[in-house]
Parts: C-alpha cells; sequence; structure tokens
C-alpha cells in the first residue's frame, strides 16, 4: 500500500492543536492583522460611500451606458458568486466523497464562500435603477393585485438561487463551527467570553447524543449544499444564455461558468491560504504544502476546462452560420476589447499551465502569484463576456463602449475591501481550522514509526 | 372631520336610507326569517365589516380609533423630519370658454425663421402650448415641420428670456454695460424724444408678416425713416442672380414636385435651403409612384442632407461650382447641339473652357453626360438649383446667372422655376447692411431700431458693427435677452414670442396665414409692431393706421380687411373670412406658376473662368438644427444628433478620409485653422465623402451671450467670411491648418458607419426594382413553436418608407416635444446615454471616399415575440391586447435586462433623475398626457399610446369605432416626407394593413431574429442607372450571403 503524505506535520498532539488553533482568537491580535484590518476596512468605508454616492444619485454615475447596460457590478457580482464555489466544494463535496485532505482548508474556504456570496449580494441589489424597491423581486402577497414576480425571468431565478446559496452555505458554515465553538467557550478565561462563545455554541456539550446529531446534519447540509454547487452558478449563468444576445445566448455557459466557478474559488482559496500561512505562521502543519498542491492541481484541470470552453465557444459561433455570432467572438478577440480577451486568456488559460511542474505547484510564491493572475483572469473572463457582447450587437448604428469611471474601480476595489474586513474579521473570531475535524486526521494511532503516545 | 360630525352624518344617512320592506319569500338565515331583533339590529348597517360602522360598544378599538391612534403615532414619529409643504389646489375659478380639462386645444398660427416658412397648429392644453403641429393641407408646408419650428416652442419657455425691458447704462464712449429694468412709459416717453430728432434706421430681418411691413413700412413714413432688410441666410445670391438674368429681384419658388430631374450644386433644399420642409414634402411626392420617381443628382462640397439623399452624389469643392454648371450647359449646348442656344456663337464661345469639366471633378465623363441627357430629356421638367452659404464665394454671382441659364435653355424657367411664387420676404441684404454701417460710421444715424436679427453675432469683425452701433445715439433692440447685439443697445424692448402674439405670414406669394397667440405674453413684454405704434401714437406722427389702435391685433384686421382681404377673401364677407383663416389656418393660393422670362444672355456670355486653385477651400454651412443661431439656447437642438454626421453639442471641421490620414488627423484632433488671416480653433471630424481639398464647418456655433445652454457651444464660424467690395464670402476662400497637440472629444451618437454587411438598411436601384419590387430585401423563412398573441380588437402597427425618408430628424424633435424626452448634455451623450426614443440612423455605404449614405429611423419595434418582456423579473414591460409593448414605469425597478435583450437597441434608461433638472418655466412645455420619467426606470417609444388613448375617446364619445387615420403618432405628424404611416392592421383597409399585407419592399428588421416587430421598413429605392447599388465593396445590402 502507496503511504501517504500526513495530514497534519509537526507531530502534533491532540492539545497542541487546540492550542495552535485558538491561538488566534485568544491571544491579543498581531501588529500585522491591525494593519491589515485598518487597510481593509478603511477600504471598506471608502467602499461604502461609493455605493452611498451610487445609491444617492443614480447608477449613470457608473459607466453602465446604453448599449452596455450592465457593467462594473454584474461582472465583479458573478466574479464573487464564482469565488464562492470552491468553498462549497471543498466542504460539501469532498466531505462526501470523504477527501480527508479538505479537513484542514473546508473551514476557511467556506468562510470564504459565505463572505464572497455577502459580496456578491450587495450587487444585484444595488445595480438596480431603484434598489429601494428590490423587495419587488421577491413573490410575496401584496396589495397590487396581487402582482407577481415573472416567473421566465432568469433574473427572477438568480433571485432565488442565490438566497438559496447564502442561506445554505452560512448554516453549513454555522453548524460546522459549533462544536469549536465550544472548545474556544471551554477554554475561555473569562466571562464574556465564555458567554458570547457560549451562546454562540448553542449548548453544545460534546455529548454521544450532540455528536450523533451534528454529523446528520452535517452529512445532510453537505448533501443539500452539494447540488449547489452545480445549481447556483448555472442559473447565473441563465441571466446570459437565456437571453438572445450573440455572446450570451450559448448552451455552453452552464457548465462553462460552472468550472470557471470553482477555477476562482480555488484561486481564491490558494491566495488566501498562502496568507493565511504568512499570517499565522502556526497554520503551516495544518495546511501543508501537500494541501496547496492538491488545490494547484483542481486550478490547472479547471483552467484547462474553461479553456476547452473558450475554444468551443469559437468553433460554435463560426459552425453556427450565425453572422452576428460569428462577429461578436470575432471582436471579442480582435475588437476594441480585444486586449480584455487576451488578459483573460493568458490569466486563466496559459499561467495555470505552469502548475505542470511539480516544483512550480509547491512553490508558496508562485502558487500566490499565479491565483492572483487567476483571480484577474477570472474577472476579465466576466467583463468580457458581459461588456464586449453588449457593446456591439445587432444594429452597428447602436454600437457603442463602455463608459468606465472612477465609480466603478471604487466599487470593484472596494468589494475587496468589505471582504477582506469580513475575512480578517473571520481570521481573529472564529477557529479558522476546524479543531473537530482535524483531530480525527492527526497520525495518532497508526503512525508506522510507533508513535510516541 | 370630527367624530360627532361624523355621528350626525350616519344618522342622516340612516335616516335616508329606503326602508326594506319585510318580505319574508327569500330569507338569509333562520333568524331573519324570525325576525330576530338582533339580526335586524345588524342588519340595518349595510355591510357586516363596514368602515363606517360607529365605535364598537363591545369594547376594544374600534377601526376608526385605531386608525386616530395609528395616524397620532406616525404623526409623533415624523414629527423630527422635515414636514412635506401644504400645497393647494385649486381648479378653474372660472373657467375659460374654450379650456376643458384634459383636452387639448389647437390654433393655427405660421411659423418663419428668416428664411423658410411654414403653416403650424399650437396645441395647447390647460391654456399652455406644447407642441407645434404641423398644419396638414397648408398649400405652402402641405405636412410636415421643420425641426427648429417644434424647438421654437422651448425658446418661448427659455428661463432666460427678459422678464421686461431694459436700460443699459452705458458710460458715454460705450464701453461698459449695466443694465437696469426701465418702466415701458419711461422708456417710451425717451424713446420718442429720440426718434422726433430724426435719421431713424430700422433693421429687421426678413419679414414673413405683410402686417409687419406695414407697420414698419407705415412707421418709416412716420418718421422718415430707413428700412434695412438683412437676414444671415439672405438668398441675396439668389436675387442678385436672377436680377442680372431676368431683371427681377425676387427668389422664385421652385417646384420639387414638378421635377423630374433635380441637380443641385451645393443647394441643400432638403436640409437647410430656404424653405427645405416644403422642399422635402415637394422632392419626396415627386418619388413615391416609383417607377417614375424623379432623380436628384448632387454635387456637394459639403456632406449635405440633399447629397446624402441624392440618386448620384458627386463631391466637389467650392471653386468648381461654376465648373459643375458651365460644364453641363457645354454637354447640352456644345456638344449635343441641343436648344435654342445651339446656335448662339458668343454662347459656344464662353462655354469653350469648360469642355473638360468632367475630367477636372474627377468624375466619370459618361456619368456627368448623362447627368446632361437627363436633364436635356426632361426638358421643362428638371431644376437645376445652387445656392445657400456654400455657395456664397466670390463667383456666386455667375454662378446663378450660369444656373439660370441652364433653367431657361432646358425651359424651366416659368415651369419648375416660378418667379411670381415665392417668398416675397426673402429680401435680406448683406450690402444694405454694410451701406447701414457705413452710414452708422459717419454719424449719419441717430436712431437704430434692431429687430429678429442678431448683427454683432453674424457679422465678420471687418464690417466693424459694434464700433459703429457705438456711434448711434440711440439703439433699440427687441430681441429677447441681451445677446451679442443687445449689448450695443441702449434700450432693450423685448418682443414677445411668435406663440404669444398676433401676426401674420405670407410663407408664399398669394398664401396667407394669420398666427394667433397661443398664450397671453409670460412676462411684461411688448410686441415689436405695437412699439412701433406706440411710439408714433406718443409721437403723434404717421399715418392714422399706425396711430390709432391700442393693440397690433386690431391693426392687423383692419389691414386684413384692406390689404389680404381683397386679394384673398374670395368676395367673402371679412368676418366669415377672418374666421375660415384662423379655422383652416391659411387663405389664398399658390401660383399657379408664371411664364418664362427672356434671359439676359450677355450677363451668361461675360462668365469667365475661375483660374484653377490648389490647397484647401473654406466651406461654410448651416445645419438643419441649429440655422443661424438664434435659437441656439435651446436644448433640444444641440442634442439632436446632426442629421448626417450624428455630431452633438459641438461644430467641428470635416476633412476626406484622405486628407486625415495624409495629415495624421483623428477624430479628437484639434486643428487651428486659418482663412484669411482670422484663425479659429476646431476639432476634427473625418468625413467620409467629402473633397479632399474642402475644410467643411457648420455656422450657427459658438454663441457668447445666449444662455446657459448655448454659450461657448463649438466655435462661431460665421466669424470665418470675409465681407469684400461691399459682398459677402463665405466659401471657397483658401484655408489652411495646423494640427494642435490638443485633444477634444466630440460627442456622435453613432460611432459606427457600416452595416457590416447586414441586412438593415434593404436598398435596391431602380433598375433593380423594376426586376423585383422585392429586390434588395433579404427573406427568412421563420417558424414559431408557439401560437403567439391573439389580437382580439386593435392590434397597432407601423409602416417607414426608407424610401421617403430623407433623415431630415424632425420626427426626433416630435418625439422629444410630446413624450417629455429630457436632454441629456454632451457629458452623457459621451458616455452613451441620450435619451431619444426615435433615433435616425445613417450609414454609409460603397467606397468610403464617396460614400452614399441611408437613413433608417428606428423606434420601439413591439415586437410580438418582445425579448424585452421575458426577461423583467417584475413584470414592468408587458405585451397589450393591441400588439403594444407597454413599459409600466411605476413597476419598474432597473434592472436593465430588458434592454440588454432588445436587438434593436431602442430602450432608454434614466441613469439619473433628468426629471427633477428641468429648469422653470420649461415645465410649462411638458405634455400633461405623459408622464415624466423618475430615476431608475427604462423608457421607450409608446407608439404615442396616450394619443391612441384620446382617439379612442374620441371614437367612443361620438359612439363609431377608432377608424384609420384617428390616431397618428407624433413622428408621423412631423414627418415631412409621409415616410411613416401608423394604423391598426387589423383592419384589413387600414393603410398600414395594406402595406404590411401587399407591399413588396416591406421587411422586418432583424427578420431572422424573429421577434416580430410591428414595424415594417421598405426598402430605399435610389435611381441610378446602376443594378444593385449595394453589391460593392460588401458593404451593401443588395446581395447578401445566405444566413440562419
Amino acid at each position: 500500500m502507496m503511504k501517504r503524505n500526513p495530514l497534519v506535520l509537526g507531530n502534533k498532539t491532540l492539545k497542541d492543536v487546540s492550542d495552535d488553533i485558538c491561538a488566534p482568537v485568544e491571544r491579543f491580535p498581531s501588529k500585522g492583522w491591525m494593519g491589515m484590518f485598518l487597510g481593509a476596512k478603511t477600504l471598506l468605508l471608502f467602499y461604502i460611500a461609493i455605493l452611498a454616492g451610487v445609491v444617492g444619485v443614480g447608477i449613470g454615475l457608473l459607466g453602465v451606458n446604453s448599449p452596455v447596460f450592465w457593467g462594473t457590478m454584474i461582472v465583479t457580482f458573478v466574479f464573487w458568486i464564482g469565488i464562492g464555489h470552491a468553498g462549497t466544494l471543498i466542504s460539501a463535496v469532498l466531505f462526501l466523497f470523504r477527501q480527508k485532505w479538505r479537513t484542514s482548508v473546508a473551514r476557511t474556504a467556506e468562510a470564504m464562500t459565505v463572505f464572497a456570496v455577502m459580496t456578491a449580494g450587495i450587487f444585484p441589489l444595488l445595480h438596480t435603477g431603484r434598489p429601494w424597491l428590490d423587495y419587488w423581486l421577491f413573490p410575496y402577497p401584496n396589495q397590487r393585485g396581487p402582482l407577481w414576480v415573472n416567473f421566465r425571468s432568469p433574473l427572477l431565478w438568480d433571485v432565488f438561487a442565490v438566497s438559496t446559496y447564502a442561506t445554505v452555505s452560512m448554516v453549513f458554515w454555522y453548524i460546522g463551527l459549533v462544536p469549536d465553538f465550544a472548545t474556544i467557550k471551554d477554554r475561555a478565561k473569562n466571562k464574556l467570553r465564555r458567554t458570547i462563545y457560549g451562546a454562540l455554541s448553542l449548548g453544545w456539550r460534546g455529548t454521544a447524543r450532540n455528536w450523533s446529531h451534528y454529523e446528520m446534519l452535517y452529512l445532510i447540509l453537505a448533501g443539500l449544499s452539494t447540488p449547489l454547487v452545480l445549481s447556483v452558478h448555472t442559473i447565473v449563468s441563465f441571466d446570459f444564455a437565456v437571453s438572445n444576445l450573440p455572446g450570451w445566448h450559448t448552451t455552453i455557459f452552464p457548465p462553462y461558468f460552472v468550472a470557471g466557478a470553482i477555477f476562482s474559488g480555488f484561486a481564491m482559496v490558494v491566495t488566501l491560504m498562502t496568507l493565511v500561512r504568512i499570517g499565522f505562521p502556526e497554520f503551516k502543519n495544518y495546511v501543508t504544502l501537500d494541501h496547496m498542491e492538491v488545490m494547484n492541481k483542481i486550478i490547472m484541470t479547471t483552467g484547462m476546462l474553461v479553456g476547452y470552453a473558450y475554444a468551443s465557444e469559437f468553433f460554435i459561433a463560426w459552425y453556427s452560420g450565425n453572422q452576428y455570432e460569428r462577429f461578436v467572438f470575432v471582436n471579442r478577440a480582435f475588437g476594441p476589447y480585444g486586449w480584455a480577451y487576451w488578459t483573460m486568456v493568458s490569466c486563466n488559460v496559459l499561467i495555470p499551465q505552469l502548475f505542470w511542474f511539480k516544483k512550480l505547484r509547491r512553490s508558496i510564491p508562485v502558487m500566490f502569484v499565479v491565483s492572483i493572475f487567476v483571480n484577474i483572469g477570472m474577472w476579465f473572463e466576466r467583463f468580457v463576456i458581459t461588456v464586449t457582447s453588449l457593446h456591439r450587437d445587432f444594429l452597428p448604428s447602436s454600437w457603442g463602449m463602455y463608459a468606465w469611471s472612477w465609480f466603478d474601480t471604487g466599487v470593484l476595489v472596494g468589494s475587496f475591501g468589505m471582504f477582506l474586513t469580513l475575512f480578517l474579521l473571520y481570521l481573529r473570531l472564529f477557529p479558522a481550522i476546524s479543531i473537530a475535524e482535524i483531530k480525527p486526521v492527526l497520525n495518532v494511532g497508526y503512525d508506522d514509526k510507533g508513535g510516541h503516545h | 372631520m370630527s367624530e360627532m360630525h361624523h355621528d350626525h352624518e350616519l344618522e342622516m344617512k340612516k335616516a335616508l336610507r329606503p326602508e326594506i320592506e319585510r318580505d319574508n319569500t327569500y330569507w338569509l338565515s333562520l333568524e331573519q326569517w324570525k325576525d330576530d331583533p338582533e339580526f335586524m339590529k345588524a342588519a340595518e348597517t349595510e355591510f357586516q365589516s363596514s368602515p363606517l360602522r360607529g365605535s364598537d360598544e363591545e369594547g376594544g378599538w374600534a377601526r376608526r380609533e385605531f386608525l386616530k391612534l395609528m395616524g397620532a403615532s406616525i404623526a409623533m414619529a415624523s414629527a423630527g423630519c422635515i414636514r412635506r409643504p401644504v400645497q393647494k389646489i385649486v381648479p378653474y375659478n372660472k373657467q375659460p370658454e374654450e379650456v376643458t380639462l384634459g383636452i387639448a386645444n389647437y390654433y393655427s398660427s405660421a411659423y418663419f425663421d428668416g428664411s423658410e416658412g411654414l403653416g403650424v397648429l399650437v396645441k395647447t392644453r390647460e391654456g399652455r402650448p406644447i407642441k407645434i403641429e404641423a398644419n396638414p393641407g397648408h398649400p405652402f408646408s402641405v405636412s410636415g415641420l421643420s425641426i427648429r419650428s417644434q424647438a421654437s416652442l422651448l425658446n418661448m419657455y427659455d428661463p432666460e428670456r427678459l422678464k421686461g425691458p431694459q436700460r443699459n447704462l452705458f458710460n458715454e464712449k460705450k464701453s461698459n454695460s449695466q443694465v437696469v429694468d426701465v418702466k415701458w412709459e419711461e422708456l417710451d416717453k425717451k424713446v420718442t424724444e429720440q426718434l422726433k430728432k430724426g435719421d431713424v434706421v430700422v433693421l429687421t430681418g426678413a419679414l414673413a408678416s405683410p402686417a409687419t411691413r406695414a407697420v414698419v413700412g407705415d412707421f418709416t413714413q412716420a418718421f422718415k425713416a430707413k428700412h434695412v432688410v438683412w437676414q444671415a441666410f439672405s438668398n441675396e445670391e439668389v436675387r442678385e442672380g436672377q436680377k442680372a438674368s431676368y431683371g427681377d429681384d425676387v427668389v422664385p419658388a421652385y417646384r420639387f414636385d414638378k421635377a423630374k430631374m433635380i441637380v443641385s450644386i451645393d443647394a441643400d433644399f432638403l436640409g437647410t435651403w430656404i424653405a427645405p420642409t416644403a422642399f422635402t414634402n415637394q422632392f419626396v411626392g415627386g418619388r413615391k409612384d416609383i417607377k417614375n420617381m424623379n432623380r436628384l443628382v448632387s454635387f456637394d462640397s459639403n456632406y449635405s442632407l440633399t447629397g446624402a439623399n441624392a440618386d448620384i452624389r458627386m463631391k466637389i469643392k467650392p471653386s468648381q461650382q461654376l465648373d459643375v454648371v458651365m460644364g453641363l450647359l457645354h454637354e447640352i449646348i456644345v456638344k449635343k447641339g441641343a436648344t435654342s442656344q445651339a446656335g448662339n456663337a458668343a454662347v459656344k464661345s464662353a462655354l469653350a473652357p469648360f469642355a473638360d469639366v468632367a475630367k477636372k471633378l474627377g468624375v466619370d465623363p459618361a456619368l456627368f453626360a448623362k447627368v446632361a441627357a437627363d436633364l436635356l430629356a426632361n426638358r421643362g421638367e428638371s431644376l437645376v438649383v445652387a445656392g445657400g452659404l456654400q455657395t456664397v464665394t466670390e463667383k456666386s454671382k455667375e454662378l446663378q446667372i450660369a444656373v439660370n441659364f441652364l433653367n431657361s435653355v432646358l425651359d424651366n424657367d416659368g415651369k419648375t422655376v416660378d418667379h411670381k411664387g415665392g417668398n416675397p420676404a426673402l429680401q435680406g441684404s448683406y450690402s444694405d447692411l454694410a451701406a447701414l454701417i457705413n452710414d452708422m460710421t459717419t454719424g449719419k444715424v441717430k436712431t437704430l431700431i434692431i429687430h429678429g436679427v442678431n448683427p454683432a453675432f453674424v457679422l465678420p469683425a471687418e464690417l466693424g458693427f459694434g464700433d459703429a452701433a457705438k456711434k448711434v445715439d440711440m439703439v433699440i433692440y427687441t430681441g429677447d435677452r441681451i445677446d451679442e447685439t443687445g449689448v450695443f443697445a441702449d434700450y432693450i424692448t423685448p418682443d414677445n414670442h411668435a406663440l404669444e402674439s398676433w401676426s401674420d405670414a405670407e410663407l408664399a406669394a398669394g398664401v396667407y396665414t394669420i398666427c394667433q397667440p397661443a398664450i397671453r405674453p409670460m412676462y411684461d413684454t411688448r410686441s415689436f409692431q405695437l412699439s412701433l405704434m406706440t411710439w408714433a401714437y406718443i409721437a403723434e406722427q404717421g399715418p392714422s393706421r399706425l396711430r390709432d389702435y391700442e393693440t397690433f391685433y386690431d391693426y392687423l384686421r383692419v389691414f386684413w380687411k384692406s390689404d389680404i382681404q381683397p386679394k384673398a377673401g374670395r368676395g367673402q364677407d371679412f368676418e366669415d373670412f377672418w374666421q375660415e383663416t384662423l379655422q383652416k389656418g391659411y387663405a389664398g393660393e399658390l401660383s399657379k406658376g408664371s411664364g418664362s422670362r427672356s434671359f439676359k444672355v450677355d450677363a451668361f456670355t461675360a462668365i469667365k473662368p475661375a483660374p484653377a486653385t490648389e490647397g484647401f477651400e473654406l466651406v461654410l454651412y448651416p445645419t438643419a438644427q441649429m440655422g443661424d443661431g438664434s435659437m441656439n439656447n435651446v436644448s433640444w437642438l444641440h442634442e439632436l444628433p446632426d442629421p448626417v454626421t450624428k455630431v452633438v453639442w459641438d461644430n467641428y471641421v470635416s476633412v476626406s478620409l484622405a486628407t486625415a490620414e495624409k495629415h495624421n488627423l483623428k477624430q479628437a484632433s484639434v486643428v487651428e485653422l486659418t482663412v484669411a488671416g482670422k484663425t479659429i480653433e476646431l476639432p476634427v471630424l473625418i468625413q467620409p465623402g467629402l473633397h479632399d481639398d474642402v475644410l467643411a464647418i457648420a455656422v450657427g456655433f459658438g454663441r457668447t451671450r445666449v444662455g446657459k445652454v448655448g454659450n461657448g457651444i463649438g466655435k462661431n464660424a460665421f466669424a470665418l467670411a470675409t465681407a469684400k467690395n461691399g459682398a459677402m464670402i463665405f466659401s471657397g476662400q483658401k484655408a489652411e491648418f495646423k494640427k494642435l497637440s490638443k485633444k477634444y472629444e466630440l460627442a456622435v451618437t453613432q460611432g459606427h458607419h457600416s452595416m457590416e454587411g447586414r441586412n438593415i438598411v434593404a436598398e435596391a436601384t431602380l433598375a433593380d426594382y423594376n426586376k423585383n419590387k422585392g429586390a434588395g430585401v433579404h427573406r427568412h423563412h421563420t417558424w414559431n413553436i408557439w401560437s403567439g398573441h391573439e389580437y382580439s380588437g386593435h392590434k397597432w402597427g407601423m409602416a417607414v418608407d426608407l424610401h421617403s425618408c430623407t433623415g431630415c430628424s424632425a420626427c426626433v424633435i416630435s418625439c422629444q416635444s410630446e413624450n417629455n424626452i429630457p436632454v441629456v448634455g454632451k457629458k452623457y451623450v459621451l458616455e452613451g446615454r441620450e435619451m431619444h426614443w426615435i433615433r435616425i440612423d445613417r450609414y454609409y455605404t460603397g467606397n468610403p471616399a464617396d460614400a452614399e449614405a441611408v437613413f433608417q429611423p428606428v423606434m420601439c419595434q413591439h415586437c410580438d415575440n418582445a425579448p424585452c418582456e421575458t426577461v423583467c423579473p417584475v413584470l414592468a414591460t408587458v405585451h397589450s391586447d393591441e400588439g403594444l409593448n407597454e413599459m409600466v414605469y411605476n413597476r419598474c425597478v432597473g434592472t436593465r435586462y430588458c434592454a440588454n435583450n432588445c436587438p434593436y437597441k431602442v430602450r432608454r434608461f434614466n441613469w439619473f433623475n433628468y426629471a427633477k433638472l428641468i429648469e422653470k418655466p420649461l415645465h410649462m412645455a411638458l405634455n400633461p398626457s405623459v408622464g415624466v420619467r423618475v430615476r431608475g426606470v427604462m423608457e421607450k417609444c409608446t407608439f404615442c399610446v396616450q394619443r391612441i388613448q384620446d382617439a379612442k375617446t374620441v371614437a367612443r364619445n361620438e359612439k363609431r369605432a377608432v377608424k384609420d387615420g384617428d390616431v397618428k403618432t407624433a413622428c408621423q405628424t412631423a414627418c415631412p416626407a409621409g415616410g411613416i404611416v401608423f394604423g391598426d392592421l387589423n383592419d384589413p383597409n387600414s393603410q398600414v394593413a395594406k402595406i404590411f399585407k401587399t407591399e413588396e419592399r416591406g421587411y422586418a428588421l432583424l427578420e431572422e431574429w424573429h421577434a416580430k416587430p410591428s414595424v415594417r421598413y421598405l426598402s430605399k429605392i435610389r435611381n441610378n442607372d446602376k443594378e444593385s447599388t449595394g453589391g460593392h465593396n460588401g458593404h451593401g445590402t443588395a446581395k447578401q450571403g445566405e444566413h440562419s
């Protein structure tokens, strides 16, 4: 039998595990964390100001126009929703497939999902012309007839998909946290901490009944989350695919979007995990290079999947014989937004090819840089789909360009402020690795060297 | 309402309620059957749970109590907030006789802008004019409107109009200016004192009003004053030519409707020359019968609207204008030996130098010969025209003489050129004005009254109008603002707006119109005529009719009784004549044609060829939207895309593609242009189809004192004109330019000019059409998997004839006026946020150096399978059972998904709260039948649903069905070409249904996409002897590859 690398390094004892993982929550925040948090928070405040401006004055502050009626907000929405997918994939799908290596990254990936979905959720709400009437998108009993929503509109499906996804992933994440909250409560040295974490742990006592119920619930939630990995981005892709715009109206979109989402999500996990490893060196034993390497392999695989999708789109555009479709794709690559297209192709298809080399996919600096490129590339992928399809459609008379304004920059950059603020708070307040799940995967008991226990 | 009061009311109501007779045949319950007292008590109140029920005796809160408390708590909760102001609305205290709330009144009137005249109807609602409509059937303008006639409405509501008379407190040297309000009485006294000193000159624009001409005549008689007429677009060159050729100082009537072959040498008669709206009507009228359609050949030194609509367009430069006409004459007289002049040796020798004109012009000699042959073949039914600023060169008089000679030898004089039928108002003269300025400078003018013109803006610096004005003791200006000329005036006596005052108009000889006021003067203004009358009255000078009447209205009636009725009254009683004229909007009829005149051949034989020129030549041209710039503060005009270039909010130098390439000019480049020592800095527009040696600039821009909207928009190109020996030269001057390192973004509403080989504007040549009426239209097999909507009542549809459409853009302004469409400004047009519900797409076809143009108005297509409807998550855009694609503003959340999914991109979004920015009193121009839209909602063409509703209401009141023609959309009524037909497709006899069913030129835009639009376009036919216009260079439409 092949010997597998241990999932946790450093010959940790059970106590070591608890100590290590609880440390960031229990000790005074480091200067590094403080600095990052202040930066992220400032960005968040800036973001809030930008959004307040957009809501107060009008969506016209952004570059959206005729013919490009959707812009940065939708692009960034799809970007963040996509990011979320890796979390669900790692925590739910890999859980069901009993992939033990997921344990040390699952919590953080799941947190990333929740925050990414929160960040993303802002956009469809605020990109409407009259955000204060967004509740009209929900089918609720009303006195206007009653006037219902249009169940034929993909945008409505989107509302359901995203809200379901947000709810399920948040519950799933929280349930997984419950035993660890109890651990922190038990270790707490002051009353306030005990009370808060006690409340958060929902009265967890670690009894066999608790564990039995917990594991059943976790399994069910994992089961519930799994189809969401496929459905959410499928439905997000319907926003485009169900329309009749050349460049949007393509059957390949659902699998292509899902692959892209997983691709970008894993890239973001890698980005964050490399940062976590730097920020909290004790986590290096839990989030090992083996973990990173596995994720890099997934990045490379999904990167090639999206590459295939790009090629396939072009082929189908030619094969369809539809002049509008053909034009859109030629225009995508060689039109005024060609630079965006080639940025996308290089970042998403070419750069991840570096991971064919074992040395590179195990190098923290290399993977950090690659993951950043993939994130850039995936943002551009959505930009290319949204903007370049819209900017030149059927009648050449209505062709135009997106009128990028600094509010667009503000929205895009600011959204990272929101995400990072939430993520840094999470690192500080929640156990970033599942204590309860990491302990069973320690090498304790089946260490072939005989172990020290 | 107090509780007590309420109880009392309830009692009263109970008392009034009829006693219900007890009848036990039908019973509600056993209790009723038994006459149970408790049931009877309950039954007394009509409804079991009426909100009017009194307080609940059983205790607890009755509904009213609850509401009261809730109201109180809301009041308390909001006490800390800003209170909404109490605003009371009061209905008419005394309802005016003619006004019914919600019903529009129409008053017949006329519009005249110094060159073009139109019979119009002024639509008013609740006493305020809200739209200018065409007066269908007016003998001169027939149908349709111009851009500016419609925009004149907004000019009246201009917030920057003067609110009363002003006095300028000049120092002695008139170098400063401080303006103060003045009372009319005081002003009249001062002015009258001054007038009595003599040396009075009245400077007016062209006066289309016979009564005003009479008032001015009486006034000049009263004060021994001189009357000088001058207009920026004076048409002086035409009159000079007529005078030299025939001895008549007139601008003749041109009858494009009678011409089968039209040659225009830079006369932009479809866009800006003399009366383009009427000319468009006449011209298109001659094309509707396609098999016998007329032919238009245009020699164009700017890319004019006329050139864009020509069957054959040839680019020239101004110095070649004369060559063209002489060349045509050479072809006809010398080469073909035709016409009565063929034996005239003097003529032949004058034509001798023009033997190789085609070669000189760089055009195909065969084509040029064909043009001459066509002219000859259509003798008496052809028309050659030249005129406008583009032709006011050093050789403009020779050009006009040559044109007149050509018309004469072709026997067109008296047929298509009717010297008795023209507009007698067109008497403006630059040389008269130059003489006046001379008089002013030498102190021969003590008082100058300026009315209706803005010489300080238009005249080039060397004429020295400003300095001359300072030497006049008193300058009185009747303008509505202190503009470029106004600053030189001692007194400004603001004239009423045309919509505020009585007047009349003679738009073509013998056709009279009365202009009725549609609103009481908004401010303390006084009509120019009444001012003159008042001064004569105070001075006690002049004929009695000038002094006797208190209002110009009285003068007008007396004048009409004495002067107009005998000419146009057909022996009617005056009151009847007056009433009928008011109702119809006109009296009299067009000239029936005049005999041919003898041509003074001497004038022609004196023509010498111009020496060949090299280098760039300047072309100054007016635009259809801006004209001479007098309405420059009207935002509609600035935001209306130029019909040809589609640029808004600027003027620019147009250069050809080759010139741009040669001099490394880009669209955003800025050049410094030098013309005869004057320089001007302007951005560059690269114009396909322009002569390589031409630098073309539009006039009417660059005003400095017109108001917030127009100040500093573009540059004043009038300044480049040169005054030489009392005559003006606008075009053909030598020009040079230097590329600057600056950049200047031009806002263009259409940035892409090629159809990319798509079947968008179907176009065919007459030869194609004669073989196959559907030539150029690419049809697709489409099918449905569902049955589609059912339209059991009406089904509205529209047909747009691209063969008729000249791209004049009157429909765009009409739609803007009708539907309260906001103006967004240059910054936002650059960002792609223009709001027009109807746009006119202009595509160039063919070789870019000689590009031909096609136009296509695009509005919401009201698709049966509307892509927008399915994607709106909140059902804010829905399909009506009459086939309308309805936009429910109130429900719209603003996801903009509908606009993304619209293949025609006709949806417009309120990116900001535009309606809130409407400055008072501009809000009075809003159409109350159409809501203004708040920010964040989508809007688009509604097929004028309010007009459909009105027509239905009228039909219902008259107990009849809506009949064809009851509903006319705003774009339709404004179209001078009759290119838009609207109606009910379910009515098999409606015009539009017939077009849908039988017209072989009809096609749906993007038919293969199968949105099933309710709009059909009819293909454009070009009468140019070729086959398959569209074939060349792959830009065309006639030959398309098979697709989808």
